[in-house]
């Protein structure tokens, strides 16, 4: 029973072409294309698998136009063995539903399927720097029928049929154990993608790549392409970044680096300029019927996650946007919240009072701990029952996998990661009717540049919503909701992923919320164990400022310091009123967690480094010259700004 | 012997114009003689082209030899010189020389972008069967019983230490019936081999020049397409060798660049910053006037010329191009011998594939091939040229003078000529202002007209992995210590096109030299220069290093 690795892949343009163009601006036009970088990741995890088993069979796939090519041939350079590309015209427009359910054919062709008797794995990356939905995974795994483990930074075999992966959740991760066949997804954080082999390359310069067409794999026309999608994409447009370009500092030593931060510091460097939206053209709205497709469905579904036996905070706030749609809807839409696990009963009041009409009880032993497998099948279960018209999850790592594998169940598709929920209409101009209430998902796309709104035409329409955007909704105290049960059908074959442990951070070092500068060191300055870093951060609480100090992932990695002080995606967000970034390249992970700081300091040896386009002030120059520097300053009296809380 | 070992008939080192030609050349001579054999050509560059640098005018008859089949109109050059002019600049005017100095006239030459026509070729040899990949570098040369069997890209996923990632991929090896090094100038893995089988022990030392380049696009009427110009004078001095090039090409673009030979005594001269110089001087200033900088780049030019070339084959193995230091100094023109020497290296080696005979007896062919063909005829009577320079720009006109009389001989006979990194001062022995005195207040770039490295490397698209060993091997820090930084005041800072080298001061007053390896243009002027050749370059991983899309 030899294993087999099936890795899936897709080509999209440089993020980030590095070449100005004549203009100054960045030229995206001669962007070339590139792998996913999230799916290089996974490419090299299955590398990493047939390092211990070695006679596993790599294969690579994706979907795509015919220049797709290139990008397989550069997996076969790698290392894989054979590649597969699905590419079709009647594919063009497909959403991430329609994505998922090609690819899952496909890969039904080819022999993997539920009942496989050989043992696979299908690896992908966490998400697409074109797409960033991260919904293909979820939804291939739902389309198969088989478990699933997203986010995950690594994976083994276990050699027992057994994949255990470490799945990153907020402020931590976990340990799971998954039976094969599965889809794991990866995140950008793990082993990097290898170079090519000169070996590789030349295997594949010869290789054949099969290529299918829809026919060929069984796949009708129905639910792909842009007809046969149930979301579209209505319209993008361009988002201002919401942080000013930076202002570097000038000078050819550290003392004039220092002084040209000084003063830029004073001056108070780049503003943003936010420019106003244009003014939206009354387009005259054609006489065309309305047409209310929601087919009956009323109602808005919610998810409360727990953690920690608390409902998460993006839980309570997704009843911002909950309320608000209902409010748009009007006609007495009701806000239901759907809550899973055990003994959870006493948070339903809580939910209530933060805004929601009825809370959902289902209470299981089997449900303490979240699985994607069991609550997606829950949720399947109400909303058969209930027949909400939208249902909204945080965009936690649990909401961005639960989503579209309910999506997938209901045919419904989802919206990721929105910034925007609104209810609106849609003018089918070729159908000659206006779709209306329909709900409009907003959310940022390329890298953040473009804002797109989506639309979706299957109830329930299922969105996303990033953490962080909405309030808390105000808790009114002592109001009144209903609290129903619910008793699913539970299938044992839903509870075959074993969670092995879960590792939170957040105890600990509550100060790292509450300084007013944080200094955070990268792996660039673990050469002295962080040793400038505290003595900044002790420098400046001499001077009587709230400081403290963090540090990005590897610094926790190779074991400098503890998990409790690591800033990030997998650690803690902060909120200071000044983050010194040193020795720190700016990994997006990172970015996740500091990019909300008011003023950013970026000290990076590296002139390309990403932290600088994260940041309003940057040195360009090396961190043991420039803290040192920077220490005789705090102790001369200089605070960044900051008002020292008492005078010394 | 592991899976990763390829075999193959050929294999070429470098996608430059000489290991192109090779290539080409050598697929048709096969084909002809009914053969098919493997011919493996690998580039270090992400792509054909990402690591070419010229000038470039270029005499376009060579290319009717290597592509008889192809029209000269299909070769993807620039403009055709229309008016060409030899200007003598001061640092107040310029005064228009009235005639050409010989060799040097380009009228019906082309101009062009070297790395667009390299392109061109990598297609047309693909075409012809040869297989080409790049992003891949070679580090080793492969032996067996002291003969050359091939060569090994390199080990990647490896950190600055020099430890095994987990993303270690090894390298391949590619064991070849003959192995051609066409690596361009100062070539890593032609050195190791002139150095082994000391191929270079008959040749006077291979003397070098650094030309630093701007891509610029300026206003319509600036400069006329097939315009060009070549700059005698200002900023260098009379014991400076070099000079400046103004190319104006199609589409509003200019190529502009300063040439200067690494033969000079001052060690803190920064041929980067002459330029920059340079381009203040009102001819200079009034063509780019309004335009924009669109890429940068720097290179080497071996320019010792006829007799600074090694011994060029072994068993088994050929050198081609610039590697082999075909180049003809007053022209300053290598792009049509480096062609030449590949079709020369591709007839011999087709020769001894049927012959089934590549040992050194059988590939000396090759040396008669260059003395009976047009490079022994461009160089030989222009042999003393370069070295004749050395001894200053007046006596080196004089010297030229002499040998244009003489045919070449001047009245030395062979000039001999040191290696450029012998040629530096000491700190204070320098009998002249200093690099930063001379030009005092001219050293402020304005980011408009006159831009500082690091500006301009933004402009050459370079990029390395940060997870590797540095490629710029120090050997004896504590000597490079003691004489490079205290002797002669790191002139590593000053001489690299592109900031590699920074001397750090502490507020101690201790001298540290930082290496900023990710900037660099491969430009190998620190394995030339540096004061006791106590700087190697290596290869980095492929794929690293510049990318120019025009130069």
């Amino acid at each position: 029973m030899a294993l087999t690795i099936i890795t899936l892949i897709k080509q999209v343009p440089v993020p980030s072409e590095m070449r100005m163009g004549e203009d100054g601006l960045m030229d995206r036009t001669k962007a070339k294309s590139i792998i996913n970088i999230d799916c290089t990741f996974g490419l090299e995890a299955g590398l990493q698998l047939k390092k211990q088993n070695p006679d596993a069979k790599l294969i690579v796939c994706s979907m795509g136009p015919g220049s797709f090519e290139t990008a397989l041939r550069t997996a076969i350079s790698m290392g894989y063995d054979e590649a597969y590309l699905l590419s079709d015209r009647k594919l063009g427009g497909s959403d991430t539903y329609a994505t998922g359910l090609a690819i899952s054919t496909m890969l039904k062709h080819l022999g993997f399927t539920k009942a496989s008797n050989e043992p696979y794995i299908i690896l992908a990356g966490r998400q697409t720097s074109d797409g960033d939905t991260a919904h293909v995974p979820s939804q291939v795994a739902e389309a198969i029928g088989i478990p699933q483990a997203t986010f995950v930074e690594s994976v083994k075999a276990d050699g027992s049929g057994n994949v255990i992966a470490k799945r990153i959740i907020e402020g931590g991760y976990q340990m799971m154990k998954l039976p094969m066949p599965c889809v794991i997804s990866l995140t950008p954080t793990g082993i990097p993608p290898r170079k090519p082999s000169l070996s590789g390359a030349i295997k594949a310069r010869n290789l054949k790549i099969t290529t299918f067409g829809i026919d060929d794999i069984g796949l009708g026309t129905e639910k792909i392409g842009i007809s046969g999608s149930p979301t579209i994409v209505a319209k993008v447009v361009n988002m201002v970044s919401e942080r000013p370009p930076i202002t570097m500092s000038e000078g050819h030593n550290e003392t004039a680096l220092v002084d040209s931060l000084i003063a830029n510091l004073k001056k108070g460097g780049n503003v943003l300029e936010k420019k106003e939206a244009i003014a939206k053209k009354d387009t005259e709205r054609p006489d065309f019927p309305e047409k209310d497709f929601r087919d009956g469905a009323r109602g808005i579904l919610t998810w409360a996650e727990i953690t920690n036996g608390h409902v998460s905070r993006p839980s309570l706030e997704l009843l911002t946007p909950a309320r608000h749609l209902a409010n748009q809807l009007g006609n007495d839409t009701k806000v239901m919240t759907l809550i899973i696990g055990k003994n959870v009963q006493p948070l339903a009041q809580i939910l209530i009072e933060h805004g929601s009409d009825e809370v959902i009880l289902v209470e299981n032993e089997k449900l303490e701990e979240y699985l994607v497998l069991p609550f997606s099948s829950i949720f399947e279960q109400v909303i058969k029952v209930r027949k909400p018209e939208i249902a909204l999850f945080a965009a936690t790592t649990s909401g961005r996998e639960l989503a579209p594998r309910i999506g997938m169940k209901t045919d419904s598709g989802v919206t990721a990661d929105c910034t925007g929920l609104e209810i609106g209409e849609y003018v089918n101009k070729k159908e000659k009717v206006i779709y209306t209430p329909i709900l409009e998902s907003r959310r940022p796309t390329y890298g953040e540049s473009k804002l797109a709104t989506i639309l979706g035409f299957v109830c329930p329409q299922v969105s996303t919503a990033r953490a962080g955007t909405f309030e808390v909704p105000k808790r009114v105290e002592g109001k009144q909701g209903i609290v129903s049960s619910f008793t699913p059908v539970l299938n044992t074959k839903d509870f075959v992923v074993e969670i092995l442990n879960t590792v939170r951070g957040g105890g600990g070092l509550q100060n790292l919320f509450e300084a007013e500068i944080i200094i955070s060191g990268g792996r660039g300055t673990t050469n002295d164990s962080l040793g400038l870093i505290k003595a900044l951060a002790e420098a400046l609480k001499a001077q009587g400022v709230n400081a403290e100090w963090s540090c990005s992932r590897p610094v926790v990695d190779e074991g400098v310091t503890e998990y409790a002080r690591q800033v990030g995606q997998t650690g803690k967000t902060v909120r200071p009123k000044v983050y010194v970034a040193v020795g720190i390249s700016g990994a997006i992970q990172h970015i996740a967690g500091m990019k909300e700081a008011e003023k950013v300091i970026a000290i990076n040896h590296n002139p390309k480094a990403n932290i600088f386009h994260n940041a309003d002030f940057g040195i360009c120059g090396e961190y043991q010259d420039i803290l040192p520097e920077l220490i005789e300053r705090v102790k001369a009296g200089f605070t960044f700004g900051i008002e020292p809380k008492k005078a010394l | 012997m592991n899976n990763d070992t390829v075999s193959t008939d050929v294999l070429i080192i470098g996608g430059g114009p000489s290991g192109l030609a090779t290539a080409i050349h050598l697929a048709d001579t096969l084909k002809q003689k009914g053969r098919n054999q493997r011919i493996l050509l690998i580039e270090k560059g992400s792509s054909i082209g990402s690591h070419i640098i010229s000038g470039a005018v270029i005499k376009p008859d060579v290319f009717k030899e290597l592509l008889p089949e192809v029209d000269i109109s299909e070769i993807p050059f620039n403009a055709k010189v229309v008016k060409d002019s030899t200007v003598f600049l001061t640092k107040n005017g310029s005064i228009i020389q009235p005639f050409h100095i010989p060799y040097m006239n380009n009228i019906g030459n082309y101009t062009a972008s070297l790395g667009q026509i390299c392109k061109y070729l990598a297609v047309k040899a693909q075409e012809k069967g040869v297989e080409i990949y790049t992003g891949f570098a070679v580090d080793e040369i492969l032996y067996q019983d002291g003969k050359v069997i091939g060569a090994k890209t390199k080990d990647t996923g490896i950190d600055h230490h020099g430890h095994q990632l987990d993303n270690f991929q090894p390298g391949t090896r590619v064991e070849a019936k003959i192995t051609i090094f066409a690596e361009g100038t100062r070539g890593s893995l032609a050195k190791m081999l002139i150095h082994k089988f000391n191929l270079a022990k008959e040749s006077n030392e291979q003397m070098y020049s650094l030309g630093c380049k701007e891509l610029w696009s300026v206003p319509q009427g600036n400069i006329a397409p097939g315009e060009i110009y070549h700059t005698m004078g200002y900023p260098l001095d009379n014991n400076e060798f070099g000079g400046g090039f103004i190319y104006g090409l199609n589409d509003n673009k200019v190529a502009v660049g300063l040439v200067v030979g690494l033969d000079y005594k001052d060690p803190s001269f920064d041929t980067h910053d002459a330029m920059q110089v340079w381009k203040t001087t009102s001819l200079v200033s009034k063509i780019l006037k309004g335009g924009k900088l669109v890429e940068y780049g720097a290179k080497t030019l071996p320019e010792g010329g006829y007799y600074a070339i090694p011994k060029l084959y072994v068993d088994q193995a050929l050198i081609v191009g610039d590697s082999a230091g075909f180049l003809t100094m007053p022209a300053l023109k290598g792009v049509h011998l480096a062609i030449k020497s590949g079709m020369l290296a591709a007839q011999t080696a087709a020769n001894a594939l049927i012959s089934n005979d590549t040992s050194e007896k059988s590939l000396a062919q090759y040396e008669t091939l260059i003395k009976n063909s047009t490079i022994h005829k461009e160089m030989y009577p222009v042999r003393n040229f370069r070295q004749g320079f050395a001894k200053g720009l007046i006596a080196g006109g004089f010297n030229f003078g002499t040998q244009l009389i003489t045919g070449g001989a001047g009245f030395s006979g062979r000039l001999r000529a040191h290696a450029d990194h012998l040629t530096t001062s000491k700190l204070g022995e320098l009998k002249k202002k200093p690099f930063k005195e001379r030009f005092n207040g001219q050293l402020e770039f304005d980011k408009v007209l006159t831009f500082d490295k690091a500006t301009d490397i933004y402009h050459s698209g370079v990029y390395h992995d940060e997870q590797q060993v540095v490629h710029l091997h120090i050997h004896d820090q504590e000597k490079f210590n003691a004489i490079n930084i205290e002797e002669y005041g790191a002139p590593e800072q000053f001489f690299c096109s592109s900031e590699v080298y920074e001397l750090h001061v502490n507020k101690e007053g201790k001298k540290e030299l930082r290496i900023h390896a990710e900037n660099c243009m491969h430009c190998k002027t620190c394995d030339i220069k540096s004061p006791g050749e106590r700087i190697t370059w290596v290869v980095p991983n492929g794929g690293n290093g510049p990318d120019f899309q025009n130069m």
